[in-house]
């Protein structure tokens, strides 16, 4: 199929391992879907340490099952990519240990208190939940099916999210008021998360030809905050003076976006970001230290299983 | 030798099971298939698989689910009393139908 056809046919799930596609078709599909692995998996690095500081058992549980889930997401995403031919499993998981694959900015940014939580399971989720509805909706059809699962958990995390939110705001004024510095922090970044605006955008032009992308930059921003400034404001949160966001006489809400920075986010994006390294090499160390279980498993003397999975249920 | 079939109604759906054929090798098994399975229902693609390529585990080996209440994984335990993102709205919607027929099977 030549690239002309692609465009031509492009629509949902449209697209399937049996065709032959062109190679940039290829290369721009794993691309975006490595992206989107390589994101669940530094994601659940990142929130994993909160499931040992958690505040109660019920905490504990759901966060160590949403961590656990964002892993079982990043798996389904490799394979969606790994079908395209491009790169292999291995390849990507290598690339990122070794800071060449990309994921997305918030995860480059280091976590330190439970309060922070909610920044990332209630406004980073939800962002990435809009985003995810769009793509069950890609061209790819792999990448379409890993999306049908991944959006029926994905609502278990934003409302478990939006829960924990609720109780830090309902909880002592220290706790709010750190609640409230955190969201500070976190905000620009969260803005940030479906990248610049559309002009300024890189690979959407193409991505949206072959109808791998659903929704620009500037809808999935707009559709955002809509739904989560009032949300924010709604458990007590106020919204940080800058970056300045007001609302429009249609009542939608907007973002200077001269305001945020673009130099850190591009330096976050390319990997190049101080803190990030810290995430990206934690994880590294992670996947060496487990290198022993992935020989056994693949090498010569492999065990011949027979025990029921009782420790994955 | 028996194969497994699957088939795909629509571009873009799920390839499920319908059945199976019996025939001598893959090729074969492609036509009795298309045959068997693809004519009555609307059908855009089929999968053989050979049967003894089918691995399985039922509830006898695992207890699928797990055996303590997990009702924190699911977004019916979260009452929270605020309007939901069209999307998350859906995902609850989807949850809340795959516990009714758990609770049916």
């Amino acid at each position: 199929m030549d690239i002309e056809t692609v465009k031509e046919r492009a629509g949902p799930r449209e697209f399937s391992p049996g065709d032959d596609l062109p190679e940039e078709y290829r290369k721009a599909a794993t691309r975006m879907i490595e992206f989107h692995a390589n994101s669940e998996i530094m994601g659940a690095y990142l929130e994993r340490p909160f499931i040992r500081q958690a505040p109660s058992i019920d905490r504990k549980l759901a966060f160590s099952a949403k961590v656990q889930d964002e892993i079982g997401h990043g798996q389904l995403l490799y394979r969606a990519a790994e079908t395209l031919g491009i790169k292999t499993r291995e390849e990507m998981l290598d690339d990122l240990a070794e800071g060449r694959g990309k994921f997305l900015n918030c995860f480059h940014y280091p976590m330190d208190g439970w309060v922070e939580t909610p920044m990332i399971a209630f406004f980073v989720d939800g962002a990435a939940m809009r985003r995810q509805a769009t793509l069950r909706r890609t061209s790819w059809e792999p990448y379409a099916h890993a999306m049908d699962k991944v959006c029926f958990e994905e609502g278990f995390h934003v409302k478990h999210g939006e829960d924990i939110l609720r109780t830090l705001m309902n909880g002592s004024r220290a706790e709010q008021r750190r609640t409230q510095e955190a969201f500070e922090e976190w905000w620009p970044r969260i803005i940030q998360f479906f990248g610049p605006t559309d002009d300024k955008s890189t690979h959407h032009d193409f991505a949206a030809d072959v109808g791998l992308k659903q929704m620009t930059n500037d809808e999935l921003r707009q559709a955002f905050l809509d739904m989560y400034v009032p949300k924010a404001r709604k458990y007590g949160l106020e919204i940080p003076e800058y970056p300045r966001v007001s609302q429009n006489d249609e009542g939608r809400w907007v973002v200077e976006e001269d305001d945020l920075d673009w130099d850190e986010f591009f330096t976050v994006a390319k990997n190049n970001y101080e803190p990030g390294l810290g995430q990206i090499n934690g994880r590294a160390r992670a996947q060496e230290a487990v290198e022993w279980v992935r020989d056994v498993i693949e090498g010569d003397g492999a065990p011949a299983g027979g025990r029921s999975p009782q420790a994955a249920d | 030798m028996i194969w497994e079939v699957f088939r795909q109604e629509k571009k873009g759906d799920y390839h499920t099971h319908c059945g199976n054929v019996h025939a001598p090798d893959r090729e074969m098994a492609k036509q009795f298939a298309a045959i068997q399975h693809g004519r009555r229902k609307p059908t855009n693609s089929i999968w053989v698989v050979p049967k003894d390529e089918v691995g399985e585990i039922d509830t006898d080996d695992v207890p699928f689910g797990g055996t303590t209440d997990k009702a924190y994984r699911w977004t019916t335990a979260y009452n929270l009393q605020t309007e939901q993102a069209r999307e998350v709205e859906e995902s609850d919607s989807e949850q809340q139908e795959a516990e009714k027929q758990r609770g049916e099977a």
